[in-house]
């Protein structure tokens, strides 16, 4: 099988082949396809593609029984985003969170290591770098020293906050799911803590931080979106190399797909658990450090928005695929900033996003097997 | 700290931990034939909505929690059909199922009562007969797995279902129907949270408990008695926090806040050695695949 005879001519890809830069187009095209075509056009596109349109079909039907017209609904949540002035600005900024923590999802689900926590790591995260740049004394450093090392403490609480759980997996076999669940609602109670007593404003009659004013990062796109985004977009090639051409990412699909043969070639899957979650935890805690310091003033109890949750979401419906990531942030960025304007000039519930959502990824799971029975009958 | 150690809290304790108790029993059934339920947060939380709305519909408590008993049991027929017919991954469909049902409940909520309305409060059941219906239930299921045939043939499909589909049981069916009951039970853990100790709903009211419930099993090594054992030190640790958040302590109260779960997350550490985990759990089953 491996001898050039058989290999086709077309792939342009040969064993003998050193590796020049820059690469050869055609050869990593093919790679591209044939990867493509291993996983099934059908499962990465197709799937996320129909269940996201069922969702909006039920989601339309929900409204009809509320009363409403759907498609006037839909074609305000369009407007939303495509005409509004900041329409776009704010679905970038809405998508920051949700594609940075959704990329450590992705990463950590390809291994198979089915983290939940988000949530509180990127609580955790804005915690801790709140409290660094808030410190006293600190407020005469230059404004990029104060954003670095304040984003430096949230990614290292984050991936304590999710390493924590890869130690509890390893040493004790305590399951993932439940674990960073758990250290979830502690990630809670620790900034309810931070914001009332820890970290806390003496001169605010309200529960919260300082004022982060001196680390806020720097805006383009208009006014709100925030370097934050420029992260993600950067992120997302970062993570796609990673998989696809890198030791680690490597390991991560062997854990995912047969964790025996990892084992088998000496190398500890243990190793792969623990630094995977520790990847995700940091990317939360970035998260959280990046909301904070980009989109708000202070840092209060209602910090917990649900990011990390919304996230599990975008990385499944993104296949686990850096860039499916992407889009699937900005898409439910999208939806979320269209609909906000909707729902108040329809007096719909606001619940009814995330039930969209919702949807979509109940259709993608379904979706997913059928796909796959019809492999088999194939 | 002499208020912290009282009846009331203790009885506190008893009621908030039979909703946990009942939900791990149905995780219990669930995960003895191989069904791994991540979707009973979920269950609970539907089980809360429906045996609160009927509730405060007919004015009954009772038909409230037989309410949560049936919509549990639909919601595991749902994921029965996913899981178990379609086979889709257990773990990615019963987070995804509980994503679901966080946010149907929500928006039947608030369908229901607009926002600023205050909904109503609802009749609630005493401490007894909730205490009696978890009993029965723990009974129930301590018999099933230790008395009877069917209790035995549910563990077989989890631990072996291809031994059990060449000795003549039918997998699916069994699975589909552990699924339910699991659903059931949990269901019945949400309404009774809702119709006993709260007697009201609010979003997400089940705060984790079903979560918890699925530590619990695995602390309890799969045992119905020890299952509820924790189900109740949960629910101590729960009331201890009610009654500290108020009062003020050298602790922080958060540090109580969060004491449930990082109780759990012990009890899921120190989980039993001599408890073994179904054989089969997760694993979807293909006729003749292997």
């Amino acid at each position: 099988m491996t001898s050039p005879d058989t290999r086709q001519p077309a792939s342009g890809v040969t064993p003998s082949s050193k590796s020049t830069w820059p690469p050869k187009l055609d050869g990593w095209l093919d790679a591209v396809a044939r990867r493509a075509t291993a996983e099934g056009i059908l499962s990465s596109i197709l799937v996320p593609v129909v269940s996201a349109l069922a969702a909006l079909v039920v989601g339309g039907v929900l409204i009809a029984i509320d009363g409403v017209n759907p498609l006037s609904v839909y074609h305000a949540i369009l407007q939303g985003v495509f005409t509004k002035s900041r329409g776009f600005s704010y679905t970038a900024t809405v998508a920051t969170p949700l594609v940075l923590i959704g990329v450590g999802y992705a990463l950590a689900y390809r291994a198979r290591v089915f983290t939940i926590g988000g949530e509180g790591q990127y609580l955790v995260g804005a915690v801790a770098g709140t409290a660094v740049v808030t410190a006293g004394g600190v407020g005469d450093l230059p404004r990029v020293v104060l954003i670095v090392v304040g984003l430096g403490a949230a990614i290292v609480a984050g991936a304590l906050w999710g390493g924590l759980a890869g130690v509890l997996a390893n040493r004790f076999g305590a399951s993932i799911v439940i674990s960073t669940l758990m250290l979830s609602f502690i990630g809670d109670s620790i900034l309810q803590w931070a914001v009332r007593d820890g970290i806390r404003d003496p001169e605010s009659y309200n529960a919260n931080s300082r004022p982060i004013t001196a680390a806020a990062l720097p805006s383009f796109f208009g006014q709100k979106t925030h370097l934050g985004f420029l992260f993600a977009l950067i992120l997302v090639p970062i993570a796609w190399w990673l998989i696809r051409r890198h030791r680690w990412g490597f390991r991560i699909d062997a854990l995912g797909h047969n964790p025996g043969t990892l084992n088998a070639n000496e190398y500890s899957s243990a190793r792969v658990t623990l630094s995977v979650l520790v990847v995700a935890g940091g990317l939360a805690g970035l998260a959280g450090m990046v909301e904070t310091t980009g989109v708000n003033v202070r840092l209060g109890q209602e910090a917990s928005v649900g990011y990390g949750w919304d996230a599990i979401i975008v990385a499944l419906i993104g296949r686990l695929h850096p860039l499916g990531v992407l889009i699937a942030g900005l898409a439910m960025a999208g939806l979320t900033i269209g609909f906000e304007s909707a729902q108040r000039q329809f007096e719909l519930p606001s619940s009814l996003v995330s039930l969209i959502t919702a949807f979509v990824i109940i259709f993608v799971v379904w979706g997913d097997a059928i796909a796959a029975r019809w492999k088999e009958a194939r | 700290m002499d208020t912290l150690f009282s009846i009331a809290t203790v009885e506190a304790g008893i009621r908030l931990g039979l909703p946990v108790a009942l939900a791990a029993l149905g995780a219990i059934i669930n995960e003895r034939s191989g069904v791994l339920n991540l979707g009973l947060e979920g269950m609970m939380l539907s089980g809360a909505l429906g045996g609160y709305i009927v509730n405060d519909a007919t004015g009954s408590p009772w038909i409230g929690l037989l309410a949560g008993l049936l919509v549990g049991a639909l919601t595991g027929g749902v994921f029965a059909g996913l899981v178990v017919t379609f086979r889709t991954s257990q773990v990615v469909t019963g987070i995804a199922f509980t994503i679901v049902a966080i946010a149907a409940t929500t928006y039947l909520f608030q369908l229901r009562w607009d926002i600023g309305e205050l909904p109503p409060r609802v009749e609630r059941l005493g401490m007894w007969p909730l205490v009696a219906l978890t009993l029965v239930c723990v009974a129930a299921v301590w018999f099933l797995f230790r008395r009877t045939t069917l209790g035995l043939t549910i563990s077989a499909v989890g631990e072996s279902p291809e031994s059990a589909d060449a000795l003549g049981y039918n997998v699916v069916l069994i699975r589909w129907m552990a699924t339910i009951a699991g659903g059931a039970l949990a269901g019945l853990g949400g309404a009774v949270l809702v119709n006993g100790p709260l007697g009201l709903f609010i979003e997400e009211v089940t705060a984790g408990r079903g979560w918890v419930a699925l530590a619990l099993v695995v602390f309890a090594g799969w045992r119905p008695v020890p299952a509820v054992a924790g189900a109740f030190l949960f629910g101590l640790c729960d009331a201890a926090q009610l009654r500290l958040q108020g009062t003020a302590t050298e602790v922080p109260y958060e540090v109580f806040l969060a004491l449930p779960y990082v109780v759990t997350l012990i009890a899921l550490v120190v989980r039993a050695r001599r408890s073994h985990t179904p054989a089969a759990l997760g694993d979807p089953y293909v006729r003749g695949a292997s």
